[in-house]
């Protein structure tokens, strides 16, 4: 080993476990955004009309239609809205325009039509409506399947490993992964769909892969902790790293034609990036701590 | 080669044969006939493959459509429809009414959000219904769909994790503008004079209702006075020997109208959903008689003639389906209503198609800048495709639609994959104990995920009525698919590579 590599080793050994503030800070800032949105709006996260209960209507356009005009018109004459563009992926063509508000799809439709000026069939367009007691148990019973999901997810970590602090050390990890996850979706603004839940379940998965496979390295693997530990985050890493090109290089093709797949695709790369950190410092710093103390 | 190998081929061309049909049609698929319609009378029906049409084969939609191109006209055409289920001979001066498609290529069913078409969730105003309850509420809806003219049709009872029952109904294809008030509307049909009830609708008091021919259509149009155009329909039903005593017995208590001494002092007023639709004077002679046939009538109007006769045609076939399949004893709410134009489907497909392929591309990148050795490259990519390939298969097998959640969940399940994959890759080069071994530590990791990913997605079987259930049946049907079949396959392939 070199003399520089040595040095660099051996400070590790001495001060990792003050890194594992580097993910505490982090988690204690995602906690309060979580609840100073908590506070403001009485949810931890902004929900989309799929959740709340509301009208989306999207319109495949003949013309193209100015976002800022068709803003301005509805302006006052529907509840909150939001508007997006869909677009063709290779000419950047406007294709269609999609409106989301919590009015109803009755009195959405009739005063796009005067906006637009020609009827809306079940051709030209497609409306979603869910009413609002409906949007409100769905999301009820998601933030429950959420919490099940993840209780489930704890049983069967402790069953595979039959030792609390690594298995702690991994549920700890998958937990940070979703807080942050949630504060930093909060922090850009993305209302949260029923979609985007579903990637909050999906990202549990995901990060408890890496997870897993460290600790069944250290755990079940003779030999220097620290050489183990290289073998896994290179494994690790290499996981992550594709997880992400992958859905990055999905994001960027479906981003402007389906609003349901971007969002499950943003959501999922924060979380592997978060998932970086979390296994990386928190869970390797658990594990390693606990390693040497048995020692 | 190992067994574990042979599995895998074997999973994959099976898959192929459950995708790609082995015989290859020509012709198109009728989707839908009108079932008030003269094709229909003469046996034309969904599913059937037209080949041909006076002797013109018919390959695509502009055959067809060129095939057709003689109607309307003013006087009948004799039309000669060839289909793998024999062969039709019309006589007609109308537009047929009857909807083709092209043959599938696969087998591979896209949901409704990919393909358009229509979907409701349905419960009880105020009230909580019973199993059976729901079960009566499905029979009568298929019913009135299915006399609307609506094949393509999924109905079923879901339930959420909050133990509320729902109706929810799917329709392929495009959506009829009337679908809202055709599953929500309570249908409860009453005929009544003065505050009598005469009739009701359904099949107790009516036994049968004229559709099609002389006995039903929109006979006349004219200006309403106010700019709007009005349109009348009438159509007769008959009525059944009880309600006819009904009749009888009513009309006997009246007397006769003193501006118009030709009809009763009272009409037969109808009244749907407690709303009165319409006022029908009777005539003096049906004075105590127990007469089974009846004239229904009613109007539509619209701003145009055209639209005043096509909203009379539908409110026509609106009230013939109530006094057919009868009315619900409750009323209904509509609490999700989803209309998806066909419009987007297959641009979206293609879009989703590219973004897998440059995925996979990125993925075979990266691994080949980790390992240096494309054959490893490879042997992902390929494990990769078989898993999508399969779960294709299993999903064509089982009739599973292809919507946004199940491709999110294939997302799900191939992430999944390519991790386990990389797990297997480097503990097969670790040196220190030997190959066999260093697999099987791997395999044991890969289970530890797959148990996790498959407890973590059983609650999504039953939250949110069941509309998510898609997305965790798919990632689990990937997950284990990747366990049990291809990454078994995915080592001995690694082992060998690894050997050389």
């Amino acid at each position: 080993m070199l003399e520089s590599e040595k040095a660099k080793t051996s400070w590790y050994n001495k001060n990792y476990k003050k890194l594992l503030l580097i993910p505490i800070i982090l988690l204690i800032l995602s906690l309060s955004q979580l609840g100073y949105m908590y506070f403001k709006t009485g949810q931890i996260i902004d929900r989309d009309i799929t959740l709340t209960g509301g009208t989306s209507i999207t319109i495949f356009v003949e013309k193209e239609v100015n976002i800022e005009e068709i803003s301005d018109f509805l302006n006052g004459k529907i509840e909150e809205f939001v508007i997006r563009e869909l677009s063709d992926f290779q000419s950047g063509k406007q294709k269609a325009i999609v409106i989301e508000t919590l009015s109803s799809s009755e009195e959405t439709k009739k005063i796009l039509e005067k906006f637009i000026g020609y009827k809306l069939t079940n051709e030209n367009s497609s409306i979603e409506s869910t009413g609002s007691a409906l949007g409100e148990s769905f999301y009820k019973q998601l933030i429950y399947a959420v919490i099940l999901s993840f209780f489930l997810m704890s049983i069967t970590i402790f069953f595979i490993f039959r030792s609390p602090v690594p298995s702690f050390a991994v549920i700890l990890s998958v937990f940070a992964d979703i807080i942050m996850t949630i504060a930093i979706v909060n922090i850009i603004g993305i209302k949260i769909s029923s979609a985007g839940i579903i990637a909050i379940l999906m990202l549990i998965g995901y990060s408890v892969d890496t997870d897993i496979m460290l600790t069944t390295r250290l755990l079940k693997r003779s030999g220097d902790i620290n050489e183990n530990l290289k073998q896994a985050f290179k494994t690790g890493l290499t996981m992550t790293l594709t997880s992400i090109i992958a859905v990055a290089t999905a994001l960027i093709i479906t981003y402007s034609i389906s609003n349901v797949l971007a969002q499950i695709f943003s959501i999922l790369i924060i979380g592997l990036i978060f998932d970086i950190i979390n296994t990386w410092i928190t869970n390797v710093i658990i594990m390693k701590w606990y390693l040497e103390a048995k020692k | 080669m190992n067994w574990k190998i042979w599995l895998l081929i074997i999973f994959i061309s099976s898959s192929l044969l459950a995708i790609f049909p082995m015989k290859f049609y020509q012709g198109l698929e009728i989707v839908s006939v009108d079932t008030n319609s003269l094709a229909y009378n003469q046996g034309l029906r969904q599913g059937m493959r037209i080949i041909s049409i006076d002797d013109k084969s018919i390959i695509n939609l502009k055959d067809f459509q060129l095939a057709l191109s003689k109607l309307p006209s003013s006087e009948n055409q004799k039309l000669t429809i060839i289909t793998d289920k024999g062969s039709f001979i019309l006589f007609t001066n109308k537009t047929l009414e009857i909807s083709v498609k092209k043959i599938e290529k696969t087998r591979i069913k896209t949901g409704l959000d990919l393909s358009g078409g229509s979907r409701a969730l349905v419960k009880a105003q105020d009230k909580e219904l019973t199993k059976s309850e729901l079960n009566d509420l499905i029979s009568v809806t298929e019913e009135r769909l299915n006399v609307y003219g609506l094949n393509d049709v999924q109905i079923k009872t879901v339930s959420d994790l909050s133990g509320n029952n729902f109706m929810l109904i799917e329709i392929a294809g495009s959506t009829p503008k009337e679908l809202e008030n055709l599953i929500s509307q309570q249908g409860k049909f009453e005929a009544k004079i003065g505050n009598d009830t005469v009739f009701e609708g359904g099949d107790k008091d009516i036994t049968y209702v004229a559709r099609t021919g002389d006995q039903a259509g929109v006979y006349s149009c004219q200006d309403s006075g106010d700019g709007s155009q009005i349109c009348q329909f009438r159509f007769s039903i008959s009525l059944s020997p009880e309600a006819a005593k009904k009749h009888a017995d009513t009309t006997c208590k009246l007397g006769t109208n003193s501006s118009l001494p030709q009809y009763l002092d009272k009409p037969l007023d109808l009244y749907l959903d407690d709303v009165l639709v319409n006022s029908l004077f009777i005539g003096r002679d049906l004075k105590c008689s127990e007469t089974t046939q009846i004239q229904i009538s009613g109007s539509g109007s619209g701003q145009t003639r055209e639209e005043a006769f096509d909203n009379a045609l539908t409110e026509m076939k609106q009230l013939q389906t109530v006094l057919i399949s009868g009315s619900l004893p409750f009323k209904l709410e509509i609490v999700k209503l989803d209309t998806i134009s066909p419009l987007l489907g297959k641009e979206f497909i293609n879009t989703i198609l590219l973004s897998a392929l440059l995925s996979f591309i990125a993925v075979g990148l990266v691994i080949f800048i980790r390992y240096r050795n494309i054959k490893l490259s490879l042997a992902v990519l390929l494990t990769s495709f078989s898993e999508i390939l399969i779960i294709l298969g299993i999903s064509a097998l089982f009739n599973r639609n292809l919507d946004l959640p199940a491709i999110a969940a294939i997302i799900a399940a191939i992430g999944t994959g390519v991790d386990s994959q990389i797990i297997i890759l480097d503990e097969s080069r670790i040196i220190n104990t030997s190959l066999k071994d260093r697999i099987k530590r791997a395999l044991a990791i890969i289970m530890g995920i797959y148990f996790t990913t498959l407890f973590s997605l059983l609650p999504l079987m039953w939250a949110g009525a069941g509309l998510l259930k898609g997305f965790a049946i798919v990632t689990i049907i990937g997950v284990s698919v990747g366990v049990f079949i291809t990454r078994p396959a995915f080592s001995e392939i690694v082992k060998n590579i690894v050997k050389e």
